[in-house]
């Protein structure tokens, strides 16, 4: 039997990267998913790369009202969560002084906020024995110039998993961050604000800071959320699983 | 199919408990496995269990020469090692002022000497794709009475991964460090009784021990290519103990 046969996973932000990566891997271990983004011309090519068991939603995770709206589509399709994926990240790069106001309340209603409010509107559909997954980041640890907002609230993210995991514990829920370190997939292009050069140089920079000289594959990240998602980690709670090549850990 | 059809793994501590969990999972994902113990009847016992796609080899990391003769056996059936589960250790507990010269070198020898020895001794067989895993503790980032040696030994293997992951840079062999919380080994259901294990079941968030098949189904992950971007990592099968 397949690993999540049967399995109903929420995935924000899951029209690309990450998201998009874990919700194939999810379905193709036999779950159901149902994934939101913000661009719906995204989200429903990401449905087509899916294939099969795969339901969209557009919305904003920093919108309570769109929260309230994936919630009503998931209760209404499956009645439930087993697994909830809470991935969706903004992250532009500024550097403390010129930084502005737009930017770290972007950075904070995305990753923090966002992420609060779609662990705390999921719970009522969370079954007891489920998995929360949280997408912090390496910069949790690291510092790293120009992502001091995206850094602090990652470090924020890892920290929800502690008291989360507390508050959930009697009901058998599961809650941990998992940290990407550089992973090749379409943000460091398109939502940090950098230029292509700029993006192709930034990237081969990290590869020189991680151990394994490499940036990773989305399909890498996914296989460890897969991880964190099924029985295989049934006595791993409050933990932050790096997945970084080793980048964070040195 | 398994997800380490064809690979050949060590495990030291293989007779009992974690290692041994582990030893079967590895099996039953296709995997041949070595298993490296002290005690001969411990061992027999343990082959009963594994079947036909395990080995043992009897001796003591801390001895070098019976490492010596662990590689020898894994290099002469199949000349080539995918996966070491440095796993064994050693943990007697004496407080601060009790603390003996033996004391300490035992578990160093054991946890630590053994641990780097049982890596570099397997180097030579390894190639790219190996996975290399080492028991570390949730005592190594907590304190708890009458640990000093057993903590100290277990941060001390929680770094070796990160010097590691650097020394064996280019070479496609990754590290980790698996650090369990209070697991219901035989042994340790023995040493502690039915009230200790309440105790740690207590301390634990998840609210019980561990079951060793659950550390050695993330052994198993770890020593897969599902964990392929990892190295040097920590991962922490403890229940939430040393995570809040």
């Amino acid at each position: 039997m397949k690993k999540l046969e049967g399995k109903v996973a929420v995935i924000t932000g899951g029209s690309s990267g990450i998201g998009l990566a874990t919700a194939k891997r999810f379905v193709e271990d036999g779950a159901h998913v149902v994934i939101t983004g913000r661009r719906e011309k995204e989200l429903k090519e990401a449905a087509a790369l899916i294939d099969s068991n795969v339901t969209t939603v557009v919305g904003d995770v920093s919108r309570l009202d769109d929260l309230d709206r994936l919630y009503a589509v998931v209760k209404e399709k499956h009645g439930h969560i087993d697994i909830l994926f809470a991935n969706a990240g903004a992250g532009t790069i500024a550097p403390l002084a010129v930084a502005t106001e737009a930017h770290f309340d972007q950075t904070f209603d995305v990753n923090v906020k966002g992420l609060f409010f779609t662990v705390q509107k999921a719970l009522p559909l969370l079954r007891d024995g489920g998995s929360v997954i949280l997408t912090s980041s390496v910069s949790n640890v690291l510092g790293l110039p120009g992502f001091s907002a995206y850094a602090a609230s990652k470090a924020a993210v890892r920290n929800f998993a502690r008291a989360w995991t507390l508050e959930l514990k009697d009901r058998n829920i599961r809650v941990n961050a998992m940290s990407p370190g550089p992973i090749e997939t379409p943000a460091l292009e398109t939502t940090t604000g950098l230029t292509p050069e700029q993006a192709r140089q930034a990237a081969a920079q990290f590869a020189s800071q991680i151990p394994m000289g490499r940036r990773g594959k989305p399909d890498e990240v996914a296989a460890a959320v897969m991880f964190l998602a099924s029985d295989e980690s049934s006595y791993i709670t409050g933990l932050d699983l790096a997945v970084d090549g080793g980048m964070a850990q040195v | 199919m398994g997800k380490l059809e064809g690979k050949v793994a060590v495990v030291t501590g293989g007779a009992t408990g974690i290692g041994l969990a582990a030893a079967k999972r590895f099996i039953e994902e296709g995997a041949f496995v070595f298993i490296v113990g002290r005690r001969q009847e411990a061992l027999d016992n343990a082959l009963a269990d594994l079947g036909a796609n395990a080995r043992a080899v009897k001796g003591s990391v801390s001895d070098l020469t019976d490492l010596d003769r662990l590689y020898a056996a894994v290099k002469d059936e199949y000349g080539t090692l995918d996966i070491v589960f440095a796993n064994a250790g050693a943990g007697s507990q004496l407080r601060l002022g009790e603390i003996t010269a033996e004391h300490i070198d035992e578990t160093f020898d054991t946890n630590v000497k053994g641990t780097i020895f049982t890596v570099q001794k397997a180097l030579p067989l390894m190639r790219e794709g190996g996975s290399i895993i080492l028991t570390g503790s949730s005592a190594g980032t907590t304190g708890a009475p009458g640990m000093t040696a057993y903590s100290a030994s277990k941060a001390a293997v929680r770094n070796l991964a990160k010097t590691w992951a650097e020394d064996l840079k280019g070479t496609g062999i990754r590290v980790n460090v698996l650090s369990p919380g209070a697991t219901a080994t035989e042994l340790a259901k023995e040493a502690l009784g039915e009230a200790g294990q309440k105790v740690f079941a207590s301390m634990t968030p998840l609210q019980r021990m561990a079951d060793p098949a659950e550390i050695g189904a993330v052994a198993a992950f770890l020593a897969s290519s599902d964990s392929s971007f990892m190295t040097a990592s920590e991962v922490a099968v403890d229940g939430g103990l040393a995570q809040l």
